[in-house]
């Protein structure tokens, strides 16, 4: 199905990234949700000293594989704009699975006709 | 059994990891060179040079980050300006290295990649880095 085809590489590229933008977010609500008011609650810091280095880890992730994916053509300005602020915004990352849905559809859909 | 006991293992492995990422950077980049058009013949190698970057060369690139980030936790090294300014040349080739994969995909899709001029850009960097590393000013 995703083979060396034009569409099949790009669907896997926007799978990585839909991957990245999940752990990106998913980490942040860890860190900020639980670690954070574990921290200054409970007076237990262990999570944060875990927490912040892997949504450090999953943020850094996340920007290189927009890049790398934005590199390969065919995002206009404002979805690229979308693409990086979600990094930046807590949750958009979320936000961003709809998007990218879209785009892996839409590439699909060209993929068969093509 | 502390990470500082590793050094020099960590300082291999590292070196070793940044080879292979840095043949896979200028190998992309001379791919893309010699195919800027769309690659009817060539489609295969593309392809092929498609796969290695992102079995081998972006792997390597993970590598060279973990390793370096034990090395210099161990080293208790975050401090020292000659290594905040190899991370800033670090970061321009670890973008780079995402800017040519993309442009990569987009060639082994059957595309064309246009004109691509990082080559001076990835040299300069690379000389940065390993002076910096090496004389540590």
């Amino acid at each position: 199905m995703t083979g060396d085809s034009a569409a099949g590489i790009e669907i896997s590229q926007l799978r990585r990234l839909e991957i990245a933008s999940i752990a990106e977010a998913a980490t942040l609500l860890l860190l900020v949700g639980l670690a954070v008011p574990l921290k200054h609650l409970g007076g237990w810091d262990t999570g944060v000293r875990v927490m912040g280095p892997v949504h450090g880890l999953a943020f850094v992730c996340y920007i290189w594989l927009a890049v790398q994916t934005v590199a390969g053509g065919g995002w206009s300005r404002r979805e690229t704009i979308r693409l990086f602020l979600a990094a930046f915004v807590p949750l958009a990352g979320f936000f961003n699975l709809p998007f990218l849905n879209r785009k892996r559809l839409a590439l699909r859909a060209r993929g068969m006709a093509g | 059994m502390s990470l500082a006991d590793f050094y020099p293992w960590l300082k291999a492995l590292h070196v070793a990891a940044a080879l292979v990422f840095t043949g896979g950077v200028l190998g992309v980049s001379m791919t893309l060179l010699a195919m800027p058009g769309s690659a009817d013949g060539a489609l295969s190698f593309a392809r092929a040079i498609h796969r290695w970057d992102r079995a081998v060369t972006t792997p390597a690139m993970l590598f060279v980050f973990a390793f370096g980030l034990a090395l210099a936790t161990a080293g208790h090294l975050f401090a020292d300006r000659w290594l905040q300014a190899k991370l800033i040349f670090v970061l321009l080739l670890s973008i780079v290295h995402g800017l040519q994969s993309g442009r990569l995909r987009r060639l082994a899709g059957g595309a064309a990649a246009g004109r691509w001029r990082a080559v001076p850009v990835i040299l300069a960097c690379l000389l940065a880095i390993v002076v910096l590393a090496v004389v540590k000013p």
